[in-house]
Order: C-alpha cells, then structure tokens, then sequence
C-alpha cells in the first residue's frame, strides 16, 4: 500500500485514480446504493435505523460466509456450483444431530464438518479425475442436495430449541451484542480470511495457482494438493452458513437455498473477483453480498415488484463486471 | 474515470426510473395504514386471486375513510422459506402497521413472526396454520370440511357402498392431511358400506410424481374400485391423467380437490365428478380486514372459515360458482 502510494505521488493522473477506483470500486457502489435508496425510500432516518441496518446485516450473513470460501474458490481459478446445495446439506445434518440430543457443539461440528466433506470430494474430482470445476460442482450441486433430501427423509427436520436457534437473530441475545453472534462470526472470519489471503504463503499460492497453473506448478506448488484444500475450507465455511441457515429457520430444510450458489458468486464478482482467477479480494465480496442485501431491503422497503428487483441485481453484476473488464483493459493498455 | 461516472449514473437512473410509487393518497381523517400481504409465491393463480381479495378489502375500507394501503410482496424464490424470512423481517424492520402472511412453513416463520410482534408490528395468519400464539386470527380454508363434503359426496354418487381409494398428497403436509382425515373419517362414520381399499399412498409434490403413484396404485386397484379420492390439484391433475390413459377416466367415480381449467374440461366429459374449491379471494379479503379491524382495536375472532365449495357439472354454469372459479381478478390487480 504504501509502495502504491509513493509510485503515484506527484502525479494525480489516470493511473492514480485507476488504482484508487481499484480499491474503492465496489465501496463506492455500496454508498451509491445505500444512498440511492435512502433518498429515495424519502425517510433515510428509517432506512438507515440501526432496527434496519441490524436486519440487513443479518440477512448477508449466509451469503457472505459463503462468499468467503468461494472467494479463495474463485481466486485459484475455480468455480464452485454447489453452494446452496451444501448449504441445505449441512443444515440438515446439525439440525439432525440437535434433533438426536446432541449438544449443539457437537451437532455444529458435524455440520461444519461435512461441509468440509463436500469440498474435499469436489476438490478430489477435479483432481484426480479431471473433471473442471463447473461440472464437477454442477454434479455435486445435485448430489448434495440429493442426500439432503434423502437423510432428512424428504421433509424439515424439527428441532428443540437450543442457542443454536439464536445464532442469527435480528435482535440479537444477549442485547449487548448490538448485531446478532452470526454477525461478529462473519466479520471475524472474513477479517482471519484477508490475513491469510494476503499474507501467508498459502494465500499467495492460491493467487498463483489462479494467475498461471503452469507457472505454479514449475515453481515447485503441489497445485492438486492446494486445490484440494482450498474446496475443503470452503467446504467448512459452506458448512457454517448452512448452520446460520439452520439457525434461522429453526429447522433443517432440505430444500432451502436452491440458487443461491449465484447470490455467492455473484457477491464475488461484484466485489471485484474474476472468473478468470488470480483476482479478488474477501474486502470486496463482503462488500458484493452486502450491495446485494441493501438492494433487497431497499426494493422491498420501496415497495418494488419482485421482478424490478432482479432486473436491478442481474443489471449491477453485468455493470460491474463491464467496470472491471474496462479497468484491466485500461491497465493492459498502459502498461505497454 | 468518466465512464464509470456515467455508469453509475446510469444505475441511479435505472433505480429511479423504476420507483413509479407516489407517497399514496392524501391522509384522510384517520391514520394511514399499511398492510403488508405475503404470499408464499407469486406466480400461482391461487396467490393472485389472495392478492385481488386484499386488494378489494383495501378499495373498500379506503371509500369507508380508512385510509389502507397493501403492500404485496412474496419470497424472491418462490417457496423458499429463507426468503420468506426475509420479507417478513425487511416490513418489520420498515415498521408497517400489520402483517398478512401465509407462512410456508408452520414452524420456521415463527420466529420472524413473533420479532414482528415484538417491534409493535401484528400478524394475521391465511391459508396455512402457524405454530404460535403471537398471531392476531388464522384465516383460512377449514380443510377437514373439505374432506367431508368430498366424502359426502362420493358417498352419494356411489350410494354409500362399493370400493373406495385415497391418493394422499405428501407427508408432513398439514392442510392436505386434515382433507385426507376428513374424507376416511365421514366416508367410515356416514357410509359403513364403503370399504376403503388403500389410503397410505402418496402422490408426492408434483403432478409427475403423483402419476406414477397412481399408476402404481391402478395397477393394483384399477379392476375393483368404484370410487377415488385426491386431496389437492397436483394428485388430482396426476390421477386424472393416469385414469386417462388406462381408458378408465369417467368409468369410475372421481372427486378432487381444487379448481384448474384441466378439472372442469374433465367434469363435462364426467370424468371428474366433484371438486371441491377453496376460496381464496376471501382469504385475502378477510386477511386484510382482520387485521385492520384488530389495528382499530375491535374484536377479531382467533379462527375463520373462509368456506369450501363442492363444484359439480350441475352447478358449474351457476353465476356464484363461477365466480369462484374466475374470481374479479382484472378488476382488482392492475
């Protein structure tokens, strides 16, 4: 940061304010949505209450854990399709294992666990039987939600009430806590997640697998064993949000989260990620799933129609992807 | 850089072009009230005909000077609870004044349910029961009624003996199994003469899933019943299908539950023999009233009946029945 800072002073040019639209790209079209919507919603003091704000934050929660994993999926060049599908998987089986007298530990655990599980078998196909990422999690995709389905005996799994029910409340308990436990969890880990990105040799090798496999390969990075690991911790924080999910309903759903795989991905590329790998920041997914659940809340608060709503989502990722490609375009471009 | 200000500008335009809601009418006397309606989908003709009957309740109390504004907003994916959730949360957090909500699920709504309650905002239940006291009345179709009058009459079409058949629809299902309980019970109590010769199957979610279980189910049965009975529109749609293709539709007696143009096609070739029908722009105009009632404060009664109708070839052309069958939908949803 501080190199970026030193190449551009003294000039205030294209490329000064290229890189600070780089860093602040997706935050500004957070302001600009928040703000929008506050102006037009005609009672910003409502729109921006803390009772509102509480209830957004609450409601990015699964999407933005799960933004976390498949932005370390997406940064290594892959893609992972079966987000929802283990979402719905998880839920079930913690949701199972409070339902048998687990304690809540436990049964989250397993949860957890089994999200991991997931991931390491994606990892396993893409690896070893070749398989690209997008087949390989599309078939994963219907297997997950398969055995949701067939554990969960094609029905809601009920449960007692435990804390594990509050995990993601809009009034969170204790009251102290101003935003529900769910919340601090996901800020915890997508701060762990930025650090480890950033700053650790694993987080670098998953941006030069993404960047250049070959590259990787020749520089002595086991690239199939990284994989692996990058779908298995995904997998787990996949686990996680299908615990939040869980937690929200009160239940486990077997069919709860069909398509939200593209609500996750979508979060990464607006937040800056590419499909094409080595690019993306969890900073800026956060702030992707974040856009998102404003624009929601807004929609709803506006009284707009379901179907505006997601013209307006599908249009802002287009719009954002267009940005993207414009500035790497332009960054080509001058760097000859 | 001015590109990507033209873009953004280009968002904001998108965004304001796409609010056309003017602030509402003028407030008359009494205090506006907003009414948020939540479907479990939108897509569905039996949610539109929910949104139409709100929609005339809101016309009505606004010309008696309440003024009522509705709000309908379903799950942005349709029949997923999460979503549901979701809207429930975003009017409570918005402060509207009450909530008509048919919950899709009668345990995972609660919590969002009794928050609401909580932050000062009421809930009215309609179509589906919700496990919790912290809601102002339950409005909805008495399901096990519909049972009976089915029950009542096949009975009488058959009269009172013969073989009868129950396709279920799905387990855990609560309005289904009550019309499922309803039916076995009357045809056990009020036709002895009835025996009932399968009544554990199930059709499963689907008009699919439902054929191939009445396939199986005629396979077996098909030579020696006289009388079947289905208790939602995907296994009536299904068993009817699969009568049509064994060559066996109109040759044994058929009652169904809820309305499709497919059903009253079939019940002039008397392949279907009765349906019985919900009504569900009752339901959303009896949603919206109760909890308006309930805001100003007079009594509202914890349970109503928002009635079933048995629909026969005989009484099909008669004007109240069609319009039950072709509620005012064109006059109340713009």
């Amino acid at each position: 940061m501080v190199a970026e800072v030193k190449q551009s002073r003294g000039f205030v040019g294209p490329a000064f304010f290229r890189t600070q639209l780089n860093r602040f790209g997706p935050l500004l079209g957070l302001v600009l949505v928040i703000a929008v919507f506050s102006v037009l919603t005609g009672a910003p003091e409502r729109y921006l209450a803390p009772k509102n704000l509480r209830t957004v934050l609450v409601q990015t929660v699964i999407v933005a854990i799960g933004a976390i994993g498949m932005t370390m999926i997406i940064i290594s060049g892959g893609i992972d399709l079966s987000v929802g599908s283990a979402i719905a998987l998880t839920g079930v089986i913690t949701a199972l294992g409070i339902n048998a007298g687990l304690s809540p530990v436990i049964a989250i655990t397993a949860g957890i666990l089994v999200g991991g599980l997931v991931g390491v078998v994606n990892g396993l196909v893409i690896t070893r039987l070749r398989v690209v990422p997008f087949i390989a999690t599309l078939g994963m995709l219907g297997v997950a939600r398969g055995v949701a389905k067939g554990v969960a005996g094609s029905q809601t799994v009920n449960m007692p009430e435990t804390w594990a029910n509050n995990l993601l409340s809009t009034v969170p308990k204790p009251e102290w806590l101003l935003v529900a436990p769910g919340v601090w969890m996901a800020i915890a880990l997508a701060v762990i997640a930025a650090i480890v990105l950033r700053n650790t040799v694993f987080g670098r090798r998953v941006f030069a697998l993404g960047s250049n496999e070959a590259a990787a390969r020749a520089c002595g990075i086991a690239t199939d064993r990284l994989k692996v690991t990058i779908y298995a911790l995904a997998g787990l924080l996949f686990g996680l949000a299908g615990v939040m999910q869980m937690s929200r309903l009160r239940l486990g759903d077997p069919t709860v989260s069909a398509g939200l795989e593209l609500d996750v991905i979508a979060a990464v590329v607006i937040g800056g990620g590419s499909l094409n790998g080595g690019e993306g920041t969890i900073l800026g997914s956060m702030i992707g799933a974040l856009i998102m659940a404003f624009l929601r809340n807004g929609c709803q608060q506006l009284g707009w129609e379901n179907y505006v709503q997601e013209i307006i989502i599908g249009a802002i990722i287009v719009i954002a992807v267009a940005v993207d490609r414009w500035r790497s375009a332009r960054a080509a471009a001058e760097s000859y | 850089m001015r590109r990507t200000i033209s873009l953004l500008i280009v968002l904001v335009m998108i965004a304001t072009v796409s609010c056309k809601k003017p602030g509402g009418p003028a407030a008359s006397g009494k205090k506006k009230l907003t009414i948020a309606v939540i479907p479990k989908g939108t897509t569905h003709e039996f949610w539109k005909s929910i949104h139409a009957g709100s929609n005339k309740a809101a016309s009505e109390l606004s010309a008696q000077g309440n003024d009522v504004a509705v709000i309908w907003k379903g799950p942005l994916r349709e029949d997923d609870r999460e979503q549901q959730i979701q809207v429930v949360e975003g009017f409570t957090a918005q402060g509207v004044d009450g909530i008509v909500l048919a919950p899709l699920d009668n345990r995972a709504l609660v919590r969002p349910v009794e928050d609401a309650r909580r932050a000062g905002v009421p809930t009215v239940i309609i179509d589906s029961a919700l496990e919790s006291d912290a809601i102002v009345s339950f409005v909805a179709t008495d399901n096990r009624k519909g049972g009976v009058l089915a029950a009542d009459r096949l009975g009488q079409l058959l009269n009172g003996k013969g073989k009868v058949l129950v396709l279920r629809y799905a387990e855990g299902s609560a309005s289904t199994t009550d019309r499922e309980e309803g039916f076995i019970g009357e045809i056990k109590q009020k036709f002895p003469g009835i025996e009932l010769v399968s009544t554990d199957q199930y059709a499963g979610a689907t008009r699919d899933t439902a054929k191939r279980a009445s396939e199986n189910l005629l396979n077996r049965f098909a030579d020696e019943v006289q009388g079947i009975f289905t208790p939602n529109e995907s296994a009536t749609a299904g068993m009817l299908l699969a009568l049509q293709d064994i060559g066996k539709a109109g040759k044994v007696t058929f009652v169904g539950f809820d309305a499709s143009q497919v059903f009253i096609d079939a019940m002039r070739l008397n392949q279907l023999h009765g349906i019985v029908v919900q009504n569900p722009f009752n339901m959303g105009y009896l949603g919206v009233r109760s909890i308006v009632d309930h805001l100003q404060g007079k009594p509202v009664e914890k349970r109503i009946d928002t009635g079933v109708t048995m629909v026969t070839r005989d009484n099909l052309e008669a004007p109240e029945i069609q319009t039950l069958l072709h509620p005012p939908l064109d006059q109340y949803l713009k």
